[in-house]
């Protein structure tokens, strides 16, 4: 009983993760509840065990590296704002927000910064550029083991000579952007 | 004596029975018509016709032959007065040209063209190439993510237009000045249903030359799609209802019902239709000629089948290509393919062209009884309820999207939103009392105001408003490898937060079909293709088809390597000997000589059969530029790398013939 009533949520916290990362009241207070059910030790936070048991992410493929991007560097637990600060990449952008003026700064959900996140899951030793092994890695995850070494090396070749404008045979973020999805990105 | 000997001679059709019964006549009554009788046997001993002129024995196949070919002449005919097709849809000069064939046989006093567009002919040939050619090429992406938006425009959006034009209509002739007070209120609901839906063949016909962006081409075309099933539904309510005379709640309750099972129906026969043809795939690779056939046949009997239970057949036949496809194209061989493609378009193309020249024919054919007053009206009501529609449902919906649709996305919408044929054919089949012509003049104004005057202003509209157009999108693998690997991003999110969202039920379909499904329906080791692999695979077709095209491909060094290549040649990849390299320019030489001696000698060798395809030498021509590039750029890692060192060796010696068991 002691442990958990420490770890409930007060209302200036709501407050200041509100303001920080653009959540509504009900979706802070959902995903407090579901940060709670995941943290099995009852200790405010949250270790990479936690998420790993998660049946879903244990077969998704890119499971691991979206563990990853919560963790800050080199830390194993991950506390409710860290969980939040991350989750607020992929909320919805309200149609209020649109007419904020741009200067101020970038909303963590803004098309750019979900994009950022989604390069940091590529770029694993951070030099801000995906290169061929870096890419070879995550199609391995996303093709399984039946393909051939050859193979995927010619569609990593293939896909960095695409996307590659200043050819320095690696993808930098800037070009990484200029991949358009396909149209009708609903989840953004 | 002789005159009492009469045989009475029936009066019948047909010179022979005439010509019988008049021998018949002679042998009994012989003296006054020996003269004629001379007559008729010297006209039976007439010489051998050499020439003879018999129409009547290809009568049926002629005109169809005639009308279909007269189709085609207009469609080439448009584009080569460029001007004219710039501003005016295909459709419109389409209808123009039926309208002045129509004027035309009618004043030869002809009643032949009015039946070409009778329902049957329409529903059961006209109309399912149109649709299997939209369902099997149905950009999947765009629809299912749109599908609530689609639904509730189908749905929703046509139950309001028809009662909101059925009850508007009623209250119209209620006026006393409009005289058609013996019009009830069944009957205006019936017309409104009738005259509510957006029409598939309309709606593709004028959005495909405007090339707007996917998302609203997707909206109003997947609406009109759905909405069969309601049109289906209602249409055969209201004809029941007004035979019956009064309604019940219960009846009104198993209207509900009935619409759950139309369209859940129509999808279920099209889904195992779909898995039926699919799974016959799998057994195509002895015949491959045939294997187009399969899916054709299927979906048709899939439409068909559904039609027979008064099921939505649109909605069965699109289930079927929908669900078909991916499964049918793992298996069968590009040529397949690439039949099944272009025999889609052709169908579909001429269908089209052979419904709006009919509906041209028909409304000339037709009385016409004019009433301003009903006409002008429907009209009216028909725009207007389809923005009011169009504008609330979209307040409403814009709520649960992510992408709203702004307010000019919903301007296109409810401008697009064209009525056809279908209307037409199903106000022909009405039963035959006194509105049935009002009606069908009211159904045929609407058809043409919307084709005509919407379809010819949404160009110009669009460039004003500046919607966003379509995107040449090259199909890349970067693309490809991107948002594969958003959606799994999504989905590890959508499942921390505990949220069964839309990409969490798409992965679980997606781990279902390639855990179960695909065994069963894909041949062999495609069974197990990642779907990049299969992607990027097509790609590198596609390109080696380019290059030879380009006749580039002998500028490619020419070095050899097996690397699967599954559907272009089934035999084994050619085993070649590892031969001392010569200089490069000559060993093109010896190639091409070589190929070109050496295929003609084999072609006339080999015995005709009209069950296999021949090995094209253009596919060898694909098959081999596709291993050059492999290699070309196999060369180039294997230089840029060497500095970098990493694990250049290895592989390269992996390089022997036999290694194609570990490429699926």
């Amino acid at each position: 009983m002691g442990s958990r009533a420490s770890t409930l949520l007060r209302e200036e916290e709501i407050e200041e993760i509100k303001k920080e990362t653009g959540f509504s009241h009900s979706q802070i207070t959902r995903l407090y509840s579901r940060f709670t059910s995941l943290d099995k030790g009852e200790n405010g936070t949250l270790s990479r065990e936690d998420f790993q048991r998660i049946p879903e992410l244990a077969i998704n493929p890119l499971g691991d590296r979206i563990i990853n991007a919560f963790f800050p560097e080199g830390e194993d637990q991950v506390n409710f704002r860290g969980f939040m600060r991350t989750l607020a990449h992929f909320r919805p952008i309200e149609d209020n927000e649109k007419n904020k003026n741009s200067s101020a700064s970038e909303p963590l959900n803004s098309r750019t910064n979900k994009l950022l996140f989604a390069f940091r899951l590529y770029d694993l030793d951070r030099d801000d550029k995906i290169s061929r092994d870096e890419l070879l890695q995550v199609l391995r995850m996303m093709v399984g083991v039946n393909i051939s070494d050859e193979q995927l090396g010619s569609i990593a070749d293939r896909t960095i000579q695409e996307a590659d404008t200043n050819g320095d045979n690696s993808i930098s973020f800037n070009e990484f952007i200029k991949v358009p999805p396909v149209d009708g990105e609903q989840d953004y | 004596m002789s005159g009492s000997l009469c045989v009475k001679v029936r009066a019948s059709p047909g010179r022979t029975s005439t010509l019988a019964s008049r021998t018949i006549l002679q042998l009994q009554n012989p003296a006054p018509e020996d003269s004629h009788h001379q007559t008729n046997s010297t006209h039976h001993k007439k010489a051998f016709p050499v020439l003879s002129f018999n129409f009547d024995h290809v009568r049926k196949p002629f005109e169809i032959s005639l009308w279909i070919l007269l189709a085609l002449l207009m469609k080439l005919g448009f584009h080569i007065i460029p001007r004219v097709s710039h501003v005016v849809p295909e459709s419109c000069l389409l209808i123009v040209v039926g309208l002045l064939v129509g004027g035309i046989i009618k004043a030869f006093d002809e009643d032949a063209p009015v039946q070409m567009l009778d329902s049957k002919f329409f529903f059961l040939y006209l109309l399912p190439p149109i649709i299997l050619d939209a369902g099997y090429f149905l950009p999947m992406r765009p629809f299912t993510e749109n599908l609530g938006t689609i639904l509730v425009f189908a749905v929703v959006g046509t139950l309001w237009n028809a009662f909101f034009i059925g009850l508007t209509m009623y209250g119209v002739c209620q006026i006393e000045a409009v005289k058609l007070g013996r019009v009830d209120l069944l009957s205006c609901l019936l017309f409104g249903s009738i005259v509510s839906a957006v029409d598939p063949v309309a709606v593709l016909a004028v959005f495909e030359e405007i090339h707007i962006n996917e998302l609203l081409h997707i909206l109003v075309f997947g609406e009109s799609l759905l909405n069969d099933a309601v049109t289906v539904v209602l249409y055969h309510l209201f004809t029941e209802f007004s035979h019956k005379g009064t309604v019940t709640v219960a009846d009104a309750f198993l209207g509900v019902v009935s619409f759950f099972v139309v369209s859940l129906g129509g999808i279920l026969i099209g889904a195992i239709y779909g898995i039926i043809g699919a799974f016959t795939s799998r057994f195509t690779s002895h015949s491959r000629v045939i294997e187009p056939l399969f899916v054709f046949l299927y979906s048709y009997m899939a439409y068909l089948s559904a039609e027979v239970f008064h099921l939505s057949g649109i909605m069965s036949l699109i289930a079927c290509g929908v669900v078909m496809r991916p499964y049918v194209e793992a298996n069968i061989s590009h040529k397949s393919y690439t039949t099944i493609k272009y025999f889609l378009k052709m169908w579909s193309s001429v269908s089209e062209t052979l419904i709006f020249i009919f509906l041209g024919v028909s409304t000339v054919a037709q009385p016409h009884p004019w009433n301003w007053t009903f006409v002008v009206v429907t009209v009216v009501v028909c725009f207007v309820s389809r923005v009011l529609g169009v504008v609330s449902l979209t307040y409403i919906i814009n709520k649960f999207r992510i992408v709203k649709l702004t307010k000019k996305d919903q301007f296109i919408v409810a401008y697009g939103g064209l009525r056809g044929a279908i209307a037409f054919s199903l106000g022909f089949l009405l039963p035959d009392n006194e509105m049935k012509q009002l009606f069908l003049t009211a159904i045929i104004t609407v058809i043409f105001y919307t084709v005509f005057v919407q379809g010819m202003t949404i160009r110009p509209l669009v460039e004003l408003l500046a919607v966003k157009k379509k995107k040449e999108s090259k199909g890349s693998i970067n693309e490809e490898i991107h948002t594969q690997f958003l959606d799994h991003l999504l989905t590890g999110i959508e499942d921390i937060c505990g949220h069964y969202g839309h990409h969490h039920w798409k992965d679980k379909l997606n781990r279902f079909n390639k855990a179960y499904v695909k065994k069963w329906l894909i041949t062999g080791e495609r069974s197990t293709e990642p779907q990049l692999i299969s992607f990027y695979n097509k790609m590198e077709m596609k390109q080696a088809m380019m290059l030879v095209e380009s006749g580039s491909a002998a500028k490619l060094p020419t070095i050899m390597t097996p690397v699967s290549m599954q559907n272009i040649q089934p035999k084994e990849p050619l085993k070649r000997r590892a031969i001392p390299s010569i200089s490069k320019s000559r060993e093109q030489e010896i190639r091409k000589m070589l190929r070109g001696n050496l295929q003609k000698t084999r072609q006339r060798l080999r015995s005709y059969s009209r069950h296999d395809l021949m090995v094209d030498p253009f596919e060898e021509d694909v098959s081999e530029v596709r291993l050059r590039k492999q290699r070309v750029e196999m060369e180039r890692r294997v230089s840029s790398n060497s500095a970098a060192n990493k694990q250049s060796q290895p592989w390269i010696s992996k390089q022997q013939l036999g290694k194609d068991n570990n490429i699926p």
